[in-house]
């Protein structure tokens, strides 16, 4: 097998580092990486060539010395607001691209992208890594045998902590917002690909009663987000960073989906040992299952390699973002719903 | 609300004569608890009336009046669209009053309810159970006492069957639906445990397959104190367990609880052999429906008046809990219907019916030392 070279872009996305150890780790791989950006973040938060030395990634001071390596493709952990000028470069130098969730932070640059890899002939694939859960899978399959029967719809929740260890998250300029723009897309996604149809309209509340009195915090919190599907599934979201920092792990993601034959429930990331250790000073959760981002990376290469589109590809990180910014322009108009017409985007 | 008084550990000290009305499954949950307390039972129903006198050691009065010549207290257990005209009759009568939920079908008829109780100055308490389940109950604790902090972002679920079993609960003229018949529940804890509401928004999506009705129902709530809360509702194929959960997020920690994982007994065992003898239910602690009617008895017999809901001997649950109830119900129909939020006042609408609003969520809670406070290990 030919070894694909593969740049990773920038570090300010933690998953940065599940990545790099994970595309390290395979012999089909080259890595380089990249992050010229590290003095824009905080200079306690690790990033830069200090962060690939740690995980043994070689490393290059700019982005135009990796796209110059000639990379077959490129993984893009940049600030959302960042991901569109990495993506376009990308595209030009014909690099295959895989690209942090959620897609962009306006629904304009995720369709930017989307044209410029397809008029680059790359593939676009958006990181959405539950999608990727034999749990999930198992969802499809019920739904798609017609063992769930029509669809009532269903109710989702990303609880997580505050993110903590990057603060570009919680400045929305840098993330697009707060909890409805990093917790809405995953469930939006798994929605997405189990209905087949697009969200006809949205509704969303939020507060900023949790973390409420964190200086770094300027956006929302807790979000309640009412979605309706083109075939009428009703769905409601529960995106709040609602996680105690003290939790034993650091979130979830559920879904509970609703139908004539019955109702099924998804908790990928439930499967754990627990427990009480340490003396009694701390919870356990030994997290159990598959490693997502190892499936994800899997899929990507495979798509690479074939040029075949991806599970969750541009256009469907763009479809999501479309639930997010109608979240967020409900929560703008005081809780209104807003009304969606469907986009050629399928 | 004071706190609550201590249990009724003892029979009612002179037995009471309940006059029961209905025999659907609220009247059959309601009757043994009255009989655990001591008391005696008249049951008056259209029909099933002297199956359930004859469980129950209890008598069958042919007619209203009957019932209501000999009871001194009445459990209206009727279908919904009943509840105003028998209820009323009731109070009228100057007997007191436990009325199952909705109050009523309405909410003028709830309003209607709560006059008719305040014009005879007679008690009236609305069956909300869910109040007197252990878990909500602790949630409830636990939440003013500020262990969750302010709470934050809220979720209450409830589904089961489809309920077939009785065919008015399919007709919504008469029951008002998932939303006002089971989700109303949450609708009222969710109240009691976040606080007053100014805004309802609601989705509801009803399918019948191969001639079975199936109904889920979303209800967003947006409280006074910034709070905001998710209330489900499902009723599903016939095979669906029953289960009910919550989650509830503060700025200072969460409370969850799954009836699917709440302890207590786990059984596998073969199928019991025909004419095999029956197996014991699992023991689950005390009903909450024997926990709500001791509560409700203790009330009824402390005063032959209506009493102020400060009033030592109050239920935790008021007639004007229950009007606001079926008032936010109503709500989320009316969102259901035009596809937008509905705001409402729901500390205006307290204070208007002569009630005492719950607290802001938060504003009120007990004052908690989070630098001293045990560690939440």
């Amino acid at each position: 097998m030919n070894g694909l070279r593969v740049a990773v872009l920038s570090f300010a996305h933690e998953h940065a580092a599940s990545y790099i150890s994970l595309l390290h780790d395979r012999t089909d791989v080259e890595l380089l990486t990249a992050d010229p950006d590290f003095a824009t973040a905080p200079a306690d938060e690790l990033r830069g060539r200090g962060f690939a030395a740690r995980h043994g990634a070689a490393y290059v001071e700019t982005y135009e010395e990796a796209l110059a390596w000639g990379p077959d493709a490129v993984v893009i952990c940049a600030e959302n607001a960042r991901h569109r000028d990495l993506v376009l470069a990308a595209a030009e130098v014909g690099a295959h691209v895989l690209c942090e969730k959620p897609l962009a932070t306006r629904v304009e640059d995720a369709e930017a992208m989307v044209a410029a890899c397809d008029a680059a002939g790359v593939v676009l694939m958006t990181a959405y890594p539950v999608r990727f859960s034999p749990e999930f899978a198992t969802l499809r399959a019920l739904v798609e045998s017609g063992a769930l029967g029509v669809v009532l719809g269903g109710t989702g929740t990303n609880n997580g902590k505050l993110p903590a260890g990057r603060s570009w998250f919680t400045d929305p300029e840098l993330s697009g917002g707060g909890a409805l723009a990093d917790h809405v897309v995953h469930v939006a996604d798994l929605l997405d690909a189990l209905l087949g149809e697009e969200a006809v309209a949205v509704r969303a509340v939020t507060n900023r009663i949790v973390h409420g009195d964190d200086p770094r915090v300027r956006a929302e919190t807790g979000g309640l987000v009412s979605i309706t599907y083109a075939g009428g599934a009703e769905v409601t979201v529960d995106c709040s960073w609602s996680v105690p920092d003290g939790a034993p792990t650091w979130g979830g993601l559920t879904l509970q989906v609703v139908g004539t034959g019955g109702v099924v429930e998804i908790d990928p990331f439930g499967a754990h040992v627990g427990g009480v250790v340490a003396g009694g000073a701390e919870q356990a959760w030994l997290g159990l299952g598959e490693n997502l981002d190892a499936l994800m990376l899997e899929h990507f290469l495979g798509c690479v390699r074939t040029g075949s589109t991806p599970g969750p590809d541009g256009r469907a990180g763009l479809r999501s973002l479309r639930v997010v910014a109608a979240a967020q322009e409900s929560v703008a108009a005081g809780g209104a719903v807003v009304r969606l017409t469907p986009s050629s985007a399928r | 609300m004071p706190d609550r008084p201590t249990p009724l550990t003892s029979p009612l000290t002179s037995p009471l004569t309940v006059g029961l009305v209905g025999s659907g499954l609220m009247a059959h949950a309601h009757a043994p608890a009255w009989r655990a307390l001591g008391a005696d039972l008249v049951v008056h129903s259209l029909d099933g009336a002297p199956e359930l006198a004859a469980a129950h050691s209890g008598r069958v009065a042919r007619t209203l009046d009957e019932l209501l010549d000999v009871a001194d207290v009445v459990d209206v257990a009727t279908p919904t669209s009943t509840h105003l005209d028998v209820a009323a009759a009731a109070l009228t009568a100057g007997r007191h009053v436990l009325c199952e939920k909705p109050l009523a079908r309405t909410a003028s008829d709830a309003a209607a309810l709560l006059g008719a109780a305040r014009a005879a100055d007679r008690q009236l308490y609305p069956g909300h159970v869910v109040r007197y389940f252990p878990e909500y109950a602790v949630l409830r604790g636990a939440v003013r006492a500020g262990d969750v902090g302010t709470p934050a972002v809220l979720r209450f679920a409830r589904g089961g069957a489809f309920p077939a079993w009785s065919p008015w609960f399919a007709d919504e003229a008469q029951s008002g639906g998932i939303v006002l018949d089971l989700m109303i529940h949450d609708l009222d804890v969710a109240r009691w445990v976040a606080g007053e509401i100014t805004s309802v928004f609601a989705t509801r999506r009803s399918v019948v397959a191969d001639g079975a009705p199936h109904a889920l129902a979303h209800v967003v709530l947006t409280h006074a104190g910034g709070a905001i809360s998710h209330v489900r509702g499902s009723w599903g194929a016939s095979h669906t367990t029953f289960a009910t959960s919550f989650h509830v997020a503060g700025d200072y920690g969460v409370l969850r609880f799954d009836s699917a994982d709440a302890g207590g007994v786990r059984t596998d065992l073969a199928a019991v052999a025909s004419g095999g003898q029956e197996r014991p239910e699992p023991a689950a602690g005390e009903s909450p429906y024997l926990t709500e009617i001791r509560e409700v008895a203790r009330a009824f017999t402390s005063s032959s008046a209506a009493l102020p809901d400060d009033h030592p001997q109050h239920p935790r649950v008021s007639a004007v809990d229950g009007v606001i109830a079926v008032e936010l119900a109503e709500a989320a129909l009316a969102s259901v219907a035009s596809g937008a939020p509905v705001a409402l006042d729901t500390a205006a609408r307290v204070r208007g019916l002569g009630g005492t609003p719950e607290p802001p969520s938060g504003a009120t809670l007990a004052v908690v030392d989070r630098t001293s406070a045990g560690s939440p290990a």
